[in-house]
């Protein structure tokens, strides 16, 4: 077990190297997260204006840091995983990393978490300083300081999430849809556009009940000045229910990779 | 124009070619376009009007952007692509044949994907936008001239790369014009907005045209033709200038 | 079929003519501003209907020439002329009466099938649709591919997409075909059918043959005459027979043996490594014939394996290299 963690924090370090050695391609993924976060910022910020100053409960300020901080959770991710996965598995290509799928999954997410470090962090700098130039001072710091960890849960929940779903593709041999559609139901169920207090009642508690508000709203709602700890422990229970999940298809789609062989 | 017609038709074979691809990839960017929908019901649902916008107006917003932008990324895919045709020898092809370059390449590729945006756009307009005949008149014609406008901005970013050998700024200026033209252009504020109607003509992209269909006036009609005729004469002259540049130096390949 | 001399087909009798051509490249920024010199000082002349291999190793300039030739690029300095045209001033023009087959990228498009990328290609070169149909019956004729003209391209073997391809090249009936390495991933045989294809049109049609490859094989069965360019500059340019008769006539003999053996080298051998187990000969073959040798070795010592081959193209252009300039 102290041999297959050495391996995966080997593994996150080497490709975040790997990441931070180009500094071009870097800097444009960040310009990109700043541009989109600022207009859905901006959108929110006019309507809480528009709205007596408060929308479902958050500020214009809240609302700012709400914004970049679910949009730098969600953007740090290489934006194709699902597909690069998914096409991996198709082409045979995970055949040969094929040890135990529990090892295969804790490499594979540790990897991937290594390469989305330095965006995260990037991102997580200067959405920060945009929240603060364009919203004002965050309401409670220590939110702001509990945000930090959660986006580092954020980002493992939703690695751990799209590694089970791209094991679909051991069955389904295109997963580009499944990818359009995990995306949206981030989207709108992990209320990474609309805060989640302002989704309709049904809404809101269904969204309550997925994953996917681990992989936005719960950063989100740290850094906005809503200072609930017991956000973290949901992520960290998320995150082993999404692990196994992902060991779980893993494991049958490697069985099955041998049985038809792959 | 006979071979310009002729590689088109061919790009839309090879397009139809693998059905169902196609048709997958179709209804996946109807469903992606129908969660903005619900993105904006959900929105005003809770905020009612913001900056003279309401849900009606931002769904005739999205009906006009979603057809203009598919016409360009779906039937011309290759407007988006012209930085990275540059880098890795796309454009040598091109070269090799008795055609004109740019029309060529831009006609050279179908992207089925987006194929799915003009379906889904003209779906809303139909079913959200009281399609009167003279507001669908006014919707085609908006969509038609937000289209060019935005074809002349991607064939102009895109040949920068001509000048700085990479294609970063041909995708930036793709992702961000599509972006901002996806939103009511009036939450922007006066630097911002004033950047959207001239270097990121991503208001003339949609939010004019789409106004033109509430209510037509001279002074938009003009201005949007204007926008139209600006971004593709630029965009045909930078591209001009821009081959020329790379027929005598050309990026350095192995010789 | 008569056989129509390419000079009656243009009333030219020089294909291309490079003179003096020169191209640089500008690398880095500001104080570390440098310029590559890809080619220099390139002269030569093709005669129509001649077949011409055009060879070096990589990096020699082989890829920036063709480009120069067929109108991507302007040259630093010196001048050309293809088919009487200017190829950089007059891309448009001259592209209606050269062809271009690149190893490397295919004009056919891969979803479709090469019939309906004729289509395509018939109309962007303004064939008009009886022509075009009678072209390319002609053409699945002399290529032996008419019955995968309707295959799409996706389901076809490299070899049979590689005669596809040359179809492609020649549906307009081109004066001049410039190939750069076309015979590149195909197998033995599929290049054997592909070097005599250009063999047979060029008799048949007269069509120009302009070719670069690093297959000396391409050289000896298809080229006439050979131009070899090393660093940018040319360093060879004579007949394929007399190359042949100076420099391919060398042989390279390795063998491996159970025992070791005492080999004297003789005339026109000379070892290039010898070990207890194996054995590296080259063989000046106008000399001493590759069998005497071979004769030889099996006659004195325990031979377990053989292998002959040419030597390779790099060691032929070292020599040619080394060789006082013709």
């Amino acid at each position: 077990m102290t041999v297959a963690k050495s391996w995966a924090s080997v593994a996150a370090v080497s490709s975040a190297r790997r990441a931070g050695r180009d500094p071009i391609a870097l800097a444009v993924s960040v310009g990109f997260f700043a541009i989109v976060a600022s207009v859905i910022a901006t959108l929110w910020r006019t309507a809480a204006h528009v709205h007596g100053g408060s929308v479902a409960g958050y500020t214009a300020v809240q609302l700012t840091w709400y914004l970049y901080f679910a949009e730098a959770a969600v953007t740090a991710l290489n934006p194709r995983q699902i597909e690069l996965t998914g096409d991996d598995i198709a082409t045979g290509a995970v055949a040969v990393d094929m040890l135990r799928p529990a090892s295969v999954v804790g490499l594979r997410i540790a990897t991937e978490f290594g390469r989305c470090v330095p965006r995260l962090t990037a991102s997580a700098v200067v959405g920060s300083g945009l929240a603060l130039i364009t919203g004002g001072a965050p309401t409670d710091s220590v939110g702001l300081l509990l945000a930090l960890p959660s986006l580092v849960l954020a980002v493992l929940c939703n690695l751990a999430a799209q590694h089970a779903v791209a094991g679909a593709a051991f069955w389904v041999r295109d997963a580009r849809s499944a990818w359009f559609l995990y995306q949206k139901l981030i989207f709108l169920l992990g209320a990474m556009l609309i805060p989640l207090e302002a989704l309709p009642h049904w809404l809101h508690r269904t969204a309550e009940l997925l994953p996917f508000v681990t992989m936005a709203y719960a950063p989100a709602r740290l850094a906005s000045g809503h200072v609930e700890p017991p956000l973290l422990l949901l992520q960290l229970g998320w995150l082993v229910v999404l692990v196994a999940a992902a060991v779980a298809v893993f494991g049958a789609g490697e069985r099955r990779l041998q049985v038809v062989g792959g | 124009m006979r071979p310009i017609a002729a590689t088109m038709r061919a790009a839309v074979a090879e397009a139809w070619a693998n059905r169902s691809a196609f048709w997958t990839q179709l209804a996946a960017m109807a469903l992606n376009d129908l969660v903005w929908v619900v993105f904006w019901v959900l929105f005003f649902g809770k905020v009612g009007t913001v900056a003279g916008w309401d849900r009606t107006r931002v769904l005739l917003l999205l009906a006009t952007v979603t057809t203009g932008a598919g016409i360009v990324l779906g039937l011309l895919s290759n407007a988006r692509r012209i930085g990275q045709l540059l880098v890795d020898g796309g454009l040598d092809a091109a070269l090799a044949l008795p055609v004109r370059t740019l029309p060529y390449l831009l006609v050279r590729r179908v992207d089925a994907v987006n194929v799915g945006d003009v379906v889904f756009g003209i779906g809303l307009f139909f079913v959200a936008c009281h399609p009167t005949p003279e507001r669908t008149a006014l919707y085609v014609l908006g969509a038609t001239a937000g289209a060019l406008v935005l074809i002349g901005f991607l064939v102009l970013v895109g040949s920068l790369s001509f000048f700085t050998g990479r294609s970063e700024a041909g995708d930036l200026g793709f992702q961000a014009v599509i972006l901002l033209a996806s939103y009511p252009v009036d939450i922007f504020s006066g630097a911002t907005k004033a950047l959207l109607y001239t270097a990121i003509p991503a208001a003339f992209v949609s939010a004019v045209p789409a106004r033109l269909v509430d209510h037509l006036t001279v002074s938009d009609l003009a201005t949007l033709l204007s926008a139209a005729v600006v971004f593709v004469t630029l965009a045909a002259t930078t591209f001009a200038i821009g081959l020329r540049r790379y027929t005598s130096n050309a990026l350095w390949t192995r010789a | 079929m008569t056989a129509t001399t390419p000079a009656l087909r243009t009333g030219l009798s020089t294909a291309i003519e490079a003179t003096r051509l020169t191209k640089s490249f500008p690398t880095g920024r500001g104080r570390r501003r440098q310029f590559i010199e890809a080619v220099h000082d390139i002269s030569f002349t093709v005669e129509s209907g001649e077949r011409v291999a055009y060879i070096g190793p990589n990096g020699a300039g082989k890829s920036t020439s063709i480009k120069m030739l067929t109108g991507i690029l302007h040259p630093t300095s010196g001048s050309a002329s293809v088919l009487g045209r200017l190829p950089w001033r007059e891309r448009r023009a001259l592209t209606r009466q050269i062809g271009t087959l690149f190893g490397q990228r295919s004009q056919l498009w891969l979803e479709l099938t090469p019939r309906e990328t004729y289509r395509m290609l018939g109309a962007i070169y303004r064939l008009d649709t009886t022509r075009l149909r009678s072209r390319v019956d002609e053409l699945g004729e002399l290529l032996e591919a008419r019955e995968l003209f309707d295959q799409p391209v996706r389901s076809l073997s490299l070899g049979q997409r590689m005669r596809c391809e040359l179809a492609a090249c020649l549906l307009h009936d081109p004066l001049v075909l410039f190939l750069d390495e076309p015979t590149i991933g195909l197998d033995l045989l599929a290049k054997q059918r592909f070097r005599e294809l250009l063999v047979r049109l060029n008799r048949d049609r007269g069509t120009t043959i302009f070719l670069t490859s690093h297959d000396v094989s391409d050289i000896e069965q298809v080229a006439e005459r050979a131009i070899v360019i090393n660093h940018g500059r040319v360093i060879y340019d004579d007949r394929v027979a007399a190359m042949r008769r100076e420099l391919l006539a060398t042989k390279i003999v390795e063998v491996a043996l159970s025992e070791p053996i005492a080999f004297t080298p003789s005339q026109g051998v000379t070892t290039a490594e010898a070990s207890a187990s194996a054995l590296r000969l080259v063989v000046d073959t106008t000399v001493r014939p590759v069998r005497e040798v071979l004769d030889t070795l099996l006659t004195i010592g325990q031979v377990t394996d053989i292998t002959v081959t040419d030597p390779p193209l790099e060691q032929v252009i070292a020599e040619i290299y080394e060789r006082p300039r013709t």
